[in-house]
């Protein structure tokens, strides 16, 4: 194929679900629903049809980095829309074009009576081409107006059902989380446009040996290295965008969105971005042990920490949410220790048996009508096949079972957690190895009292149904009801997405990970950080790889902790509630997500509102209104008896103010021309 | 004879609008109250024609005239279309509103011309005397234009307040450039900035000149510590007087500072950078961090009107031909975005109901979807949110400040900018998922429509290629300061 | 000192002495009587610097014109200044030493090197016959023609919107254009309805009435 054939076909990967959502978004009601699904499938199809051809084209070794659209040129900068294609991008393209296709289906099925059905397949479609423009881009520009994008588009959706509070509540902090991250990227950004003198990745990348002695002293006393700084500020970024603590407050919470977008979002695609942005920074980030050793501590703390919050939870969608958590932290803990390529490899895992688990939750979900709670489940099985049957496999590749895709990944994460010697590094090996059980067990915990097990919702659903019939009839099954499996759009979705849960571990490892799959993309200094070199070394084959792992420690963790959430849950239920009422003060710390939400909630939240509020009462009601009554207050008959000395008297002190700035800025220029004259 | 052919060739556009605004006075005696829309027509077509003249006119080079006291540059042209354009958005968006409050006279339109006109030559004046005249022209027809709702109480307080402070600042500059004629000699701009070049003597007299013009500027601009008058008027005013002050009469104040500081005072501009550097930081966080207390939407946008001052004397404060560029580039931004945000309220405001409080816009997205999409696109604009015109702006003024060296005051004005968003992106929260207090449907004239939908889609479509805009202003810049 | 150094001391004195009494008489008769003593003694000053047109203008258009129309609003409108000056000596600890600050600065400024007779030296007597007001009517007409011409254009929108903002048809105004009651017809007048004997008031209206 030619350049420019091929040119087009980059363009219009991004293109095609950019065109269905506006039309789609545009005509609203007019458009048959039909249509609506049947537009944006073909759009999203269409891209990944196409990701298809250029992925067999960049495996022949056909890279291509160019500008499409000049933005705008400010001096010596200049702003472009551009395509880098390579390798990591073609994988990527891939991955988000099918699991979006695999959501856009499914969401037929889900989403099939809500009144916001056409403006759900606008925000989806919307959703892949944002996505698509950051994986993409060959520049920060361009990274960052994905970045953006996506965030927007993901507002939309927890927001979708906005006539919950919950989801406004969710939404917002959301919002407000992601600010604090996109400021640290943003100032990331700022900083290497202004030491390179340019955003193009190339420029950038080469250049970056040349700063890796520069020291800036930001504060005064103190030397920083400019490399370590720009890596760590965009890396706060990341933490925002793939929910590290501690900015990962928000991503249990948008579980108030629909489930295809729990999949699609924040599982599978979005929430990536920040290892994805990582992994294609490493020639910066390969320059600065400080950085991938904070990249280390943070990324472990959040594999373990948040898998405990795992164990705990009773909605099923939030099980999930946190496993994504930990899961995420196990790909940063990857990043950490310089094995990038294993990060993008269990992100790909990752995002086939996470969109099947929570595909397979959503049809859970819709099996109970809406019921969310595991509490009222159980015995699923024998009523939803497909459903069961996919799940489990999910759950397996997600605990690392030998063989399935997640063990190869995850194994992989851990072998090189051991290998690494850069500070943290020991701290990090612990907790993905404890996080190995405790996925285990929280997994495994969901899986049991789903599907096996007393089905419970024979017993409750009947005060469940009494107490909420008037205003809630859609939660949980009506009497006499059993749960039953859904169309094919939802359960071909599950099909298709179980099989690379299965299989696409054993067949990818080889050429990813050991293979030259990432040469020229992925940059790793070995002389510094040997652990890919050592894990090549230690490796035999996928399969002698899993068939040694059958020993290994990992293995016996996952193992124990099946086992033990097996005995918890089905054996003795009783157990669990005992250790409940027994360890309250862990409990205590457990429910309250280690407080962080409080902490945010008082400080920062309350901290702006107060401020906010301080200024303006000072500043407004008690200068104007408390001193001499406003005249725009409401207080019309305070207004009435004061209206004359009010007139003169906000006027006095208006003027009074300018004549004090007056005073004060002559005072101090003079002051200052004075001592420049000495 | 030739000079006074230049002269008046010079000053054509300003000539022919002062005579329009007379000659609508005259058609509002002998026009029935039912065809005062002619009034309305005639007062477009004069913008349309100091358009048409002021393109006709323009050269790529400056030439003065009257004795070297007005100037005719490319920066006082393009500066001119923009009020021009901006003055037609706000007749367009005030039509209905001030009919149905009982303002729709001919003096409303005549008082407007008149303003346009100060505006004109505060843009182009190259005198002190000149540039004041202008700035008192234009500041007695907003006195009036703030009190023309007679029976209004609170704007006659607003008129009151306004009148006071203004003449109190009129006066701060006054006496600034009072001292500056005493300190150089001159009342023209060229020959105060070639005397200072040829060396600064009496620098305590210069300061306490420019203090004082700098306080009189900041007073125009509505810079803290000169900014009180802002809320208050802003809120007090009836909506189509206030979207005048808000929007239109900035690029005026904008001409003003550059005329004075970038142009005559340029020798002392490490005095002044010290000084819009105090104020700058000020507005930015007076203005982000108060608005978010506000529930008031005009109240609010004044707010925010002080915390964009902020950013663009970020622009001002780098003194350099690019800071400079990047103001003006800013001033035509925000202008465009206070247009689309007042505009909306003015959509929404009907006989006897304003719809000035956050409360008003609940639910909009289920009202009207389109009007709340235009709002969204505002206020992202107002934020600063990628890929609005609003970030462009914003990005340029800090750009220009970062190659100044003022490092930490950009990462300062980057955090504030962040705070700043809360407020701005409440209002998309109150539209989309707020249910709506009042669901009637909303009705406008087709023109408000459609201007009010290019206006905000203007602030996209500038947001994705700012390259155009951007060069017009570095070529105005450029040229007029060379 | 030469005598004109004297007249022009004098003056100075009179004029600072009136200018206090401005703003601390208690009667706003005199505040305003004061003013016009002010005006005077500055129009003195004037014609000490050559600048007769000036002085006499000032005493034309301010003492003669602007003045005694302010005195007799002052005299109509019963001000009461004790109301106005309300909370004057709880603002004049603060805004007497801001004030002195500011005086003291600008004293330090204008009162030095950069001001003196060695800066700038005293113009040349000017003959006799020399007209100043010639000499003006000169500038304005040559180069400060725009100034001169936008001076007018303030002035007229002083008018307009002094019109604008105070000229309003009397709502009391009896008046009834005869045209129209000779067109009036029956059925514009008079409309003939069928009503109920009964009408029942809801408690709305009731209020609404009342």
């Amino acid at each position: 194929m030619n350049n420019i054939s091929m040119q087009t076909i980059y363009l219009l990967i991004p293109l095609l679900p950019l065109i269905a959502a506006a039309i789609v978004g545009i005509s609203g009601k007019v458009l048959p629903r039909s249509l609506a699904h049947v537009l944006t499938i073909l759009g999203v199809g269409g891209a990944f049809g196409l990701s298809v051809l250029v992925f067999l084209d960049v495996m022949k070794g056909h890279i291509f980095n160019g500008t499409v659209y000049t933005w705008m040129t400010t001096g010596d900068y200049t702003f472009e829309v551009g395509f880098l294609v390579d390798q990591l991008t073609a994988m990527m393209m891939l991955v988000v074009t099918f699991v979006s296709l695999m959501v856009h289906i499914y969401t037929i099925g889900y989403m099939h009576d809500d009144p916001g059905y056409r403006r759900f397949f606008s925000y989806i479609s919307l959703f892949t081409f944002s996505m698509l423009m950051l994986v993409m881009s060959n520049n920060f520009m361009q990274l960052f107006f994905g970045w953006e994008a996506v965030g927007l588009v993901s507002y939309l959706l927890i927001g979708f059902w906005f006539t919950r509070p919950t989801a406004i509540y969710a939404n917002l902090k959301a919002f407000l989380v992601n600010r604090v991250g996109d400021f640290g990227f943003l100032l990331g950004i700022g900083m290497v446009l202004f030491f390179f003198g340019s955003l193009d990745y190339a420029t950038v990348f080469q250049r970056a040996p040349e700063l890796a002695d520069i020291w800036v002293s930001v504060v005064p006393g103190t030397q920083w290295s400019v490399i370590t700084m720009i890596c760590i500020l965009l890396f706060i970024g990341a933490m925002g965008k793939s929910a590290q603590v501690p900015l990962h407050v928000w991503l249990p919470d948008s579980m108030e969105g629909p489930t295809p977008i729990s999949a699609l979002i924040h599982a599978a695609t979005m929430v990536t971005a920040g290892i994805f942005m990582v992994a294609r920074m490493s020639p910066l980030f390969e320059i600065s042990t400080t950085a991938l050793s904070t990249v280390l501590v943070i990324g472990s703390i959040t594999a373990l920490f948040m898998g405990f919050l795992g164990i705990i939870q009773n909605d099923i969608k939030r099980v999930v949410a946190y496993s994504t958590l930990s899961q995420l932290g196990y790909m940063t803990v990857a990043l950490g220790v310089s094995a990038y390529s294993v990060a993008i490899f269990h992100l790909m895992t990752h995002a086939f048996f996470k969109a099947l688990l929570f595909l397979g939750a959503g049809s859970v979900i819709m099996g109970m009508h809406h019921d969310q709670d595991i509490r009222n489940m159980g015995g699923l099985r024998k009523y939803m096949k497909i459903t069961w049957i996919t799940s489990l496999i999910g759950s397996l590749a997600l605990i690392g079972t030998p063989f399935l895709s997640g063990f190869y990944s995850k194994d992989s994460i851990i072998e090189a957690a051991k290998m690494s010697h850069i500070p943290g590094s020991g701290f990090a090996y612990f907790a993905v190895l404890a996080g190995v059980f405790v996925t285990a067990f929280y997994s495994f915990r969901m899986y049991f009292l789903v599907f096996h097990g007393k089905e419970r919702w024979m017993e409750k659903k009947h005060d469940h149904h009494h107490a909420h019939d008037d205003h809630d009839h859609h939660h949980g099954l009506a009497p006499n009801e059993v749960p039953h499996e859904q169309s094919w759009v939802v359960t071909l979705p599950l099909v298709l997405l179980a099989i690379p849960s299965l299989a696409i571990g054993y067949f990818a490892i080889e050429p990813m990970l050991f293979g030259h799959f990432f040469d020229g993309v992925i940059f790793v200094n070995e002389s510094v950080h040997p652990v890919m070199h050592e894990l090549k070394e230690d490796f035999h084959g996928a399969q002698a790889m899993a068939l040694h792992s059958l020993t290994s420690l990992p293995f016996i963790l996952a193992l124990s902790g099946v086992v033990l959430s097996w005995f918890f849950y089905m054996k003795r239920p009783d157990i669990p509630a005992y250790i409940k009422s027994k360890c309250s003060l862990i409990m205590y710390v457990l429910e309250n997500k280690y407080g962080f939400d409080s902490f945010n909630e008082k400080i920062f939240a309350g901290g702006s509102r107060f401020i906010g509020s301080k200024l303006w009462k000072i500043g407004d009601v008690q200068l104007i209104d408390g001193l001499l009554v406003n005249g725009t207050a409401n207080l019309i008959g305070r207004i009435a008896q004061r209206v004359r000395r009010l007139q003169s008297g906000l006027i006095y002190h208006y003027a009074f103010a300018m004549i004090i700035g007056v005073f004060l800025l002559l005072s101090l220029f003079l002051l200052l021309s004075l001592f420049m004259k000495v | 004879m030739n000079g006074i052919q230049t002269d008046v060739i010079a000053a054509l556009p300003e000539i022919f609008v002062l005579s329009m605004a007379m000659f609508i006075l005259l058609v509002d005696l002998f026009i029935k109250p039912a065809n005062r829309i002619a009034i309305f027509m005639l007062a477009q077509l004069t913008l349309l024609g100091a358009a048409f003249i002021t393109m006709t006119t323009h050269v790529a080079s400056v030439t003065y005239s009257f004795s070297g006291m007005f100037v005719d540059d490319p920066m006082s042209d393009v500066l001119k279309l923009m009020i021009y354009l901006t003055t037609a958005i706000v007749l367009v968006y005030t039509r209905t509103y001030i009919s149905l409050r009982g303002m729709f006279r001919g003096e409303f339109y005549a008082l407007v011309l008149f303003a346009v006109a100060g505006m004109m030559i505060m843009v182009s004046g190259q005198h002190f005397l000149t540039l004041y005249m202008g700035l008192e022209l234009l500041s007695l027809c907003l006195y009036a234009l703030v009190a023309m709702d007679r029976d209004n109480a609170r704007a006659a307080e607003a008129a009151m307040k306004y009148f006071v402070l203004g003449a109190l600042a009129s006066g701060m500059l006054l006496y600034g450039m009072s001292m500056l004629y005493g300190a150089t000699g001159s009342l023209n701009i060229s020959e105060v900035g070639s005397s200072l070049l040829n060396g600064v003597q009496n620098r305590p007299v210069l300061i306490l000149g420019l203090v004082f013009i700098v306080a009189g500027l900041a007073f125009k601009l509505g810079a803290v510590p000169f900014q009180m008058w802002v809320p208050d008027v802003y809120e007090g005013s009836p909506t189509a007087v206030t979207l005048f002050i808000g929007s239109v009469t900035k690029l005026a104040a904008f001409a003003l500072v550059i005329r004075l500081l970038a142009q005559g005072l340029f020798v002392l501009a490490i005095d002044w950078q010290g000084m819009l550097i105090i104020m700058a930081v000020l507005s930015i966080v007076i203005g982000n961090i108060t608005a978010i207390a506000q529930t008031s939407l005009k109240r609010m946008f004044a707010y925010s009107t002080i915390s964009h001052v902020g950013f663009l004397l970020y622009g001002i404060m780098s003194a350099s031909v690019n800071g400079f560029a990047s103001a003006m580039f800013y001033i035509v931004s925000y202008v465009l975005m206070t247009l689309a945000g007042f505009g909306m309220i003015l959509l929404l405001s009907r006989k006897g109901f304003e719809a000035d409080q956050l409360d008003d816009l609940k639910g909009l997205n289920q009202r009207n979807p389109w009007y709340a999409f235009l709002m969204l696109i505002t206020m992202f604009s107002m934020a600063g949110v990628p890929p609005t015109l609003g970030f462009y702006a914003k990005f340029a003024v800090l750009q220009a400040a970062l190659q100044a060296g003022m490092i930490w005051l950009v990462v300062f004005a980057v955090l504030m900018a962040v705070i700043g968003a809360f407020y701005y992106l409440r209002i998309v929260k109150i539209m989309y998922f707020d249910e709506p207090k009042d669901k009637s449907v909303i009705k406008t004239t087709t023109e408000m429509h459609w201007v009010l939908s290019l206006n905000a889609l203007a602030l996209l479509a500038l947001g994705l290629m700012p390259q155009s805009l951007m060069n017009l202003c570095a070529y105005a810049i450029t040229l007029s300061l060379s | 000192m030469i005598f004109q150094d004297y007249v022009f001391y004098a003056l100075a004195a009179i004029l600072l002495i009136a200018g206090l009494r401005v703003i601390t008489a208690r009667n706003p008769v005199h505040a305003a009587l004061y003013l016009v003593l002010a005006f005077f003694t500055a129009a003195g000053i004037w014609l000490l610097l050559e600048a007769e047109f000036l002085a006499i203008a000032l005493v034309l258009v301010y003492v003669g014109a602007v003045m005694v129309l302010f005195l007799f609003v002052v005299m109509m409108l019963d001000i009461n200044l004790d109301k106005l000056r309300e909370g004057f000596w709880s603002y004049l600890p603060l805004a007497g030493t801001v004030g002195a600050l500011m005086a003291a600065e600008m004293v330090m400024i204008l009162g030095t090197k950069y001001f003196g007779l060695a800066v700038f030296a005293p113009p040349a007597p000017h003959a006799a016959d020399y007209s100043n007001t010639a000499e003006l009517g000169l500038h304005l007409y040559t180069d400060y023609l725009l100034p001169f011409e936008l001076a007018a254009v303030v002035l007229l929108v002083a008018i307009v919107a002094a019109i604008a903002l105070t000229m309003r048809d009397r709502k009391d105004s009896k008046f009834i254009d005869p045209a129209a009651q000779v067109r009036v017809k029956r059925a514009d007048r008079v409309r003939i309805v069928s009503m109920p004997a009964e009408v029942e008031v809801s408690e709305k209206d009731e209020k609404a009435a009342s």
